[in-house]
């Protein structure tokens, strides 16, 4: 079989790119290596960060996973009504001329400098999050765990949660609406045609799209759980597992920001941080893989 | 009392009519076939009857539209469309719904019955009537995306059947089966015309003539002739219907 | 009944688009309104001005200014060549198992955590050159970049109509010349969309630049292998200061962030409406 010659050009170049991300993925093995070697899998499963120049260092950064997974849990259990039901909207109810300008400006808040959320998060959402929600809710609810912390200063995980929520919601609706909006006119005609109402047509269409749905959720997911600036502004960057909303806590992200300042200090820190680092670009990897496999599968419903 | 009545229909697209000013009777617990060639209106002429055409923004109606003698603009729309139900070219039972609940889904919306023993019986009786039962009995739990396309037809006229619709609304129903399939689609139109008024949009005369008592022929929009399906075959009063019956139009 | 669940529902899907879309109004009024006044007191200087210490005024945030420049241009001339090069290996060759893993990949490092980037870029960067450095920075944003220019080029050339592809070739013109000079004409729009797009991407991030880049902003470029600034990394490093006059500064920063951004990306993204061919 003759080798395309333009091919034969092409690769090494395509090469690079698997390159990189393989070396980037070995990058992180090694350089995690020190800490697995020092404290094998507790480096992940307790939360510990003792610094010390003297030799007695040990790092556990399951308060960081704790975190992430709960900050983006709170952000996906948002974003599901607010993306399905813009999505919906964007299709089905707005206006002709109000549906271009919607787009738009859904492609801007997913494109938006994720710094800019994160000085309006710390400097506006978390303080009015403190007064009008935290506060309240405390006052008289703080039996519930959800609500059982002080909310001293406002940074917590619900701050960061909704954050990540506003930040990722257009990004979900941006997958959901194209599905929704491709569904063939041919279901959409056989479902009014059986009488049903509207409200009651768009849940058999939404259940048609079910796994796209899923798959802009969890690609969501994946793009909450890998944000670092916003989400290190109003987190608080606390080592805390608390069930609590109004806590201050860690994600992975925002403790790699935070500590690696002065991670060299210490012999140990940056294999840590790496380590975390590593936690961070397998979760990060799975759950966009399976995002994209479900994204590309969709179709199976098609006769 | 007829079943359908158009009273002056006039259907724009934007700006575009399709429709052009049609009026016709489609008389009770009948076979009413609608022919004509491609393009001509009478796809839009059948969702003018069920209200369907209102999913289309830029539709427009003007005209009337009576069911039994009550205008259908006057009814509630999901109320019309249970009433008259309809058909597609392309057969669509919803891909991931089970068989079951494509025919189910429609009478537990509409509150058609009061416990799952009668959703139990209405299914099999909408199966068993549009001739599907025997073959899917042990599978109803399946998805429907793994029937065939005459089965799929057939199942969709099960979930239109089960509503219990006065008419039924046919957009070009075998199109797209083979002719077996569509075969026994049509002994079953010749079986379903004792209970209900079937409305029948077809491109080919030849099933017009086999399956219909009465046929209009629609022609850009206008309705050319209407009347008993021998007469209209057999001595075509107007120049345009003869040349679409001996098919020198397409 | 099933009217009112009817008209509940269309009260929700109000409810959750104006949710949705309401924080960026807020967000662009907030930095509108807190950044004007600083850009107003500050005046042209705040431009061109290096930070002051903490306490004493505005100053300005001219290096970082420079910086976010020096870095995206430097990230766009590494990155460039590579990521249109492979969005059109990824075009060509679009059933072959390395081009649809190529696709894959490109998906998935669009949506890669940045920070991870940035991790790794100081690994194998700035700790063997012992500084932060603006290549560094430049090296971690053309690999956030890559990906986005990649696919862009790749949708672009696959949206041209197969019949200018195989006149091309009909021609016979060979494969080179068929896709250089006239595939990638016809799709230059498209490709120069996804170039721009990236461009306000990366002229927005952060994270990258974390232990990159490193910060500079008392004093302008020094060199590629020094440490430099970026306004993105700034607003960051102001934010975290108990500092008042640091504040303001942010978010006069902020501001100007915002307005090169949608400078870059209101254009394109309007006139995407009429790529066609």
């Amino acid at each position: 079989m003759k080798m395309d010659r333009f091919k034969l050009a092409l690769l090494p170049v395509t090469s690079v790119v698997f390159g990189i991300f393989l070396l980037m993925l070995i990058v992180y093995f090694t350089a995690s290596l020190p800490i697995f070697e020092k404290e094998g899998l507790a480096i992940y499963t307790t939360n510990v960060w003792k610094a010390s120049e003297t030799g007695q260092e040990f790092y556990g950064v399951l308060a960081a996973i704790y975190g992430s997974l709960y900050t983006s849990i709170i952000a996906i259990l948002i974003a599901i009504p607010l993306s399905i039901g813009f999505a919906i909207f964007i299709v089905d109810y707005a206006p002709k001329r109000l549906k271009e300008p919607l787009i738009v400006a859904t492609d801007i808040m997913a494109g938006l400098p994720t710094i800019l959320y994160g000085i309006w998060g710390a400097f506006v959402l978390v303080p009015f999050l403190k007064k009008f929600v935290m506060e309240p809710l405390y006052e008289h609810f703080s039996f519930i765990p959800l609500f059982s912390y002080p909310p001293l200063t406002g940074y917590s995980y619900l701050s960061a949660g909704v954050l990540l929520a506003i930040m990722v919601t257009p990004f979900a609706c941006a997958i959901i609406r194209e599905a929704y909006r491709m569904i063939p006119q041919v279901y959409r005609e056989g479902a009014f045609a059986l009488g049903l109402t509207r409200f009651e047509a768009t849940k058999v269409l939404l259940g048609y799209i079910k796994p796209s749905i899923l798959a802009g959720l969890l690609l969501a997911f994946g793009r909450a759980i890998g944000e670092t600036v916003a989400v290190s502004l109003v987190v608080g960057n606390t080592f805390n597992i608390n069930p609590s909303l109004f806590a201050p806590g860690y994600t992975i992200s925002s403790l790699i920001a935070n500590q690696f300042g002065n991670a060299f200090i210490y012999k140990y820190m940056p294999s840590a941080l790496f380590a975390a680092g590593l936690a961070l670009f397998v979760i990060g990897l799975v759950v966009n893989v399976a995002g994209l496999l479900l994204l590309r599968r969709w179709s199976y419903a098609k006769a | 009392m007829k079943a359908i009545e158009t009273v002056d229909l006039k259907v724009w697209y934007g700006s575009k009519q399709v429709i052009k000013g049609v009026s016709l009777s489609i008389p009770d617990k009948t076979v009413f076939a609608i022919m004509g060639p491609s393009g001509c209106g009478k796809s839009t002429l059948l969702r003018a009857f069920n209200r369907l055409l209102e999913l289309n923004e830029i539709a427009r109606v003007e005209g009337d539209v009576k069911l039994y003698g009550k205008s259908v603009y006057e009814m509630d729309e999901v109320e019309v469309r249970r009433r008259i139900g309809m058909v597609f070219q392309m057969p669509n039972p919803f891909p991931h719904m089970s068989i079951y609940d494509n025919i189910a889904l429609g009478v537990r919306y509409n509150k058609l019955v009061k416990s799952k023993k009668e959703l139990d019986e209405l299914v099999e009786w909408a199966l068993r009537k549009s001739a599907l039962w025997e073959e899917v009995k042990d599978r109803l739990k399946e998805k429907a995306a793994h029937l065939s396309g005459g089965q799929m037809q057939r199942l969709c006229i099960a979930r239109a059947l089960a509503l219990k619709p006065d008419v039924l609304l046919m957009d070009e129903p075998t199109a797209n089966l083979d002719p077996v399939s569509a075969g026994k689609i049509e002994e079953l139109i010749y079986e379903l015309k004792k209970e209900l008024t079937i409305v029948i949009v077809t491109h080919s005369p030849a099933q017009a003539a086999r399956v219909s008592d009465y046929v209009a022929f629609l022609y850009m929009g206008k309705l050319v002739e209407v009347g008993k399906t021998e007469e209209i075959f057999e001595n075509p009063k107007e120049e345009l219907t003869e040349k679409y019956l001996t098919g020198r139009m397409g | 009944m099933r009217k009112l669940k009817d008209r509940l529902f269309v009260a929700y899907v109000v409810l959750a688009t104006v949710l949705t879309i309401l924080p960026l109004f807020h967000i662009l009024y907030c930095v509108f309104a807190n950044g004007v006044p600083v850009l107003l007191k500050g005046g042209l200087e705040f431009l061109t001005g290096t930070l002051p210490a903490p306490g004493e005024g505005l100053g300005g945030i001219g290096p970082a200014i420079v910086g976010t420049f020096v870095l995206t241009v430097l990230a766009t001339l590494m990155g460039l060549p590579i990521a249109v090069l492979t969005g059109v290996f990824s075009a060509e060759y679009p059933n072959s198992v390395i081009g649809k893993a190529t696709r894959t990949l490109l998906l998935i490092m669009m949506e890669f955590p940045t920070i991870l980037v940035g991790l790794f870029v100081m690994d194998i960067l700035v700790i063997p050159m012992g500084s932060y450095s603006a290549l560094a920075g430049a090296l971690a944003l053309a690999i956030v970049m890559m990906p986005y220019v990649a696919v862009y080029t790749e949708q672009s050339l696959r949206e041209i109509p197969s019949r200018y592809r195989e006149g091309a070739f009909a021609l016979g013109l060979r494969r080179r010349t068929v896709v250089f000079r006239i595939m990638m004409n016809l799709a230059r729009k498209g490709i120069l969309t996804g170039i721009l797009i990236g461009i306000a991407k990366v002229a927005g991030e952060t994270a990258p630049l974390l232990f990159t880049a490193g910060g500079s902003y008392t004093v302008y470029f020094q060199g590629i292998d020094r440490p430099i600034g970026a306004i993105p990394l700034l607003i960051y490093q102001l934010v975290q200061q108990p500092y008042e006059n640091y504040h303001e500064i942010a978010w006069g920063a902020s501001l100007v962030l915002m307005l090169i951004f949608l400078a870059i990306f209101l254009p394109i993204r309007l006139s995407v409406k009429e790529v066609k061919l």
